[in-house]
């Protein structure tokens, strides 16, 4: 607090004199934590008749007619008889108040926490509840597209096309400048080495190989959860919140089909067209630095990754980012259905909805590679 | 009925007070003052700028050109660290409650207590208690989450919330709307009571005509960007002004008038 502007005042107090307690100083909260602590270290002087006399205390708010009403209960516990004097009409107004709301120290409400056991097998049961209202929701999704393909006069291009611009069209910037400077990465750790076997070429199977398969893939994953995914979650969030989704409810028309549905398809186009373009920067920055480091020329490194990339590897890339791109939106959309109530737990799902978006991609990924590797791709 | 105070403050005192948002004039060259322990009231129509005006003295919003002058500090112009003070004097109740999500009833009406003052928990939880029972909410009330609460519910957790720390200015923004008739009642001797205990200084926005019957020392009257009408309730309720008599001659305006 500022202590320049606030006058200094004397805290709430008690002095005992026989039977008489003098009360003096301002009774009011900002004074009171003094007295709050002292005050149950109060003794009587035997359990007589006692008087509080309030004619020192300067001012009084209902913080410390509360405490009062405390004291004067302790006393009055011991078998005391007090009697209040030298109250002002407000603050005998105030003790009236209080008096009627029938509040007692005793109606405190306390919050019961669970014993341990009982916590354990209660998170338990919201992991397997998770996993089954996760399945519930992946198959009311498939309902309502599978409803759409029937009456395709439903589906919502407009949704679509504006997820579209959103989460592809002005993605491309953070996708590009990110794959480009990957590319750049790659190529000098490994131009390093390469350079003394005198291998220098090999470069562009390196970038190539290892960006088109494995990281562009990845990268354009992990930044479309981190900018995507989160705002899918954080919408659907705050739109339970103010009972927006209720209110599409109420009009009939199902949250699934026109928010879900068209973020879903949307990102599933928008993705594997983002990977293609971080592909080719990925490829580009590695130009730029097997040119600067290695000396290769563009026309030698654009040649080497055309024998280098087989369509093969590229569309087992490709192939992997639609399987991405339902990933980060269902369980984006879905945490977002998961937020209850406040502002804090917007908060909460959307930073869980990234986590997860993203080791589950990766352990998707991590899957694939095994299944190829079996396969012999 | 009011407070024997020996010379009467001007509270808030607000000067040619000018507020547009972009091309839309909201309200031009307002002059009002409201003295120690009195209770003004805010009336319009809806959109006539209330909720704005009660924004710019709470210091929530900066008006386009004016002077608001609040517990003898010019705020217009202030930076925060200067009208921190003036705020913890002041407590405020939100239009729709604005209740802090994260946290129960409880800890809600706590919150001003826990930051401004040094107390226990514990006691500060009994404070807690006792404003919510102010406000005819019960204690165990104080456990659930605003999302658990009733629209009326909600308000009265935020009226206990905006009288935590006894505030010596209270602003009020529609606070019996969305009460039942009973609990409307109740709010108006509620706040009749707390003039007569603690004598805060009120400024309250309604649409209640029972309300400002009970409760109003003063009334003003928004409308046309401008302030139509300054007085008592039975100095406006006889008004000749066109506008006045819209506002207060309607079928409810006069069964209010009869009935206080
Ligand atoms: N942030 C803002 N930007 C633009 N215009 C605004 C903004 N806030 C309020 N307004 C406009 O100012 C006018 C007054 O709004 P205000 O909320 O003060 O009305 P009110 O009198 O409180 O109405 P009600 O009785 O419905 O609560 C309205 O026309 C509103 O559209
Ligand atoms: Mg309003």
């Amino acid at each position: 607090m500022d202590k320049t502007a606030a006058p200094v005042r004397d805290p709430a107090g008690i002095s005992i004199d026989g039977r008489v307690l003098y009360c003096f100083g301002q009774w009011t909260v900002r004074y009171l934590q003094d007295l709050e602590k002292s005050q149950a270290r109060l003794r009587l002087p035997g359990s007589a008749d006692i008087t509080l006399d309030m004619a020192g205390v300067a001012s009084i708010d209902s913080g410390g007619a509360w405490l009062l009403l405390r004291i004067v209960e302790r006393f009055e516990k011991d078998g005391a008889k007090v009697t209040i004097a030298s109250l002002t009409p407000h603050a005998a107004e105030l003790l009236d108040l209080l008096k009627q709301t029938g509040f007692t120290r005793d109606k405190l409400p306390q919050l019961k926490s669970a014993p341990l056991l009982a916590r354990i097998g209660r998170s338990a049961h919201e992991g397997t509840d998770y996993a089954l209202n996760m399945l519930a929701f992946i198959g009311a999704i498939g309902r309502v597209f599978l409803r759409q393909l029937i009456r395709p006069g439903r589906i919502r291009w407009r949704q679509i096309s504006d997820s579209l611009a959103e989460a592809g069209y002005k993605a491309l910037g953070i996708v590009g400048l990110l794959s480009f400077l990957l590319g750049i990465v790659i190529a000098y750790q490994g131009g390093i080495q390469l350079r003394q076997y005198g291998a220098s070429l090999f470069i562009a199977d390196l970038v190539g190989l290892s960006m088109v398969r494995e990281l562009a893939p990845l990268i354009t994953a992990i930044i479309i959860a981190g900018r995507t995914g989160s705002a899918y979650t954080a919408q659907i969030g705050t739109m339970k919140v103010t009972e927006e989704l209720d209110a599409w409810r109420s009009m009939g028309i199902d949250p699934l089909e026109l928010l879900v549905l068209p973020k879903l398809l949307a990102l599933i186009i928008a993705m594997p067209l983002l990977t293609v373009y971080a592909d080719i920067m990925g490829v580009l920055g590695g130009m730029v630095m097997a040119n600067s480091q290695l000396d290769l020329s563009f026309s030698t490194y654009l040649q080497r990754i055309g024998e280098a990339i087989t369509l093969n590897s590229y569309m087992i890339g490709i192939g992997k980012t639609p399987v991405f791109a339902a990933i980060v939106a269902t369980i984006g959309c879905y945490q977002g259905f998961q937020v209850s109530g406040s502002a804090e737990s917007v908060g909460r799902r959307t930073t869980v909805s990234v986590v997860q978006s993203i080791f589950a991609v990766i352990v998707v990924d991590a899957i694939f590679s095994v299944a190829f590797s079996y396969l012999g791709m | 009925m009011r407070q024997a105070a020996t010379h009467k403050q001007t509270v808030i005192e607000v000067r040619d007070l000018t507020m547009r948002f972009g091309q839309k004039l909201v309200h031009e060259n307002i002059n009002l003052s409201v003295e120690q322990g009195e209770i003004l009231a805010i009336v319009g129509a809806s959109g006539s700028g209330k909720s704005t005006l009660l924004r710019e003295m709470v210091m929530l919003q900066q008006p386009s050109s004016g002077s608001v002058r609040v517990l003898g500090q010019e705020i217009t112009r202030a930076r925060e660290s200067e009208i921190l003070l003036t705020r913890q004097r002041t407590g405020v109740l939100f239009q729709n409650g604005a209740l802090f999500g994260g946290m129960n009833v409880l800890s809600n009406v706590g919150t001003p207590l826990r930051e401004h003052t040094r107390l226990s928990d514990r006691v500060i939880d009994e404070i807690a208690c006792l404003k919510l029972s102010l406000t005819g909410l019960s204690p165990a009330d104080g456990l659930l989450f605003p999302n658990q609460l009733s629209g009326g519910m909600r308000k009265r957790a935020a009226l206990a919330r905006a009288i935590a720390l006894d505030p010596e200015l209270l602003f009020l923004d529609e606070p019996t709307s969305g009460l039942d008739p009973l609990s409307a009642d109740g709010f108006d001797q509620l706040i009749l009571d707390l003039k007569a205990s603690l004598g805060p200084t009120i400024v309250l926005v309604t649409h209640d005509m029972d309300s400002l019957w009970q409760v109003a020392d003063m009334v003003i009257l928004l409308g046309e960007a401008r302030l139509i009408a300054n007085g008592t309730m039975n100095e406006l309720a006889g008004s000749k002004e066109p506008a006045v008599k819209r506002f207060f001659q309607g079928p409810r305006g006069r069964a209010a008038q009869a009935s206080a």
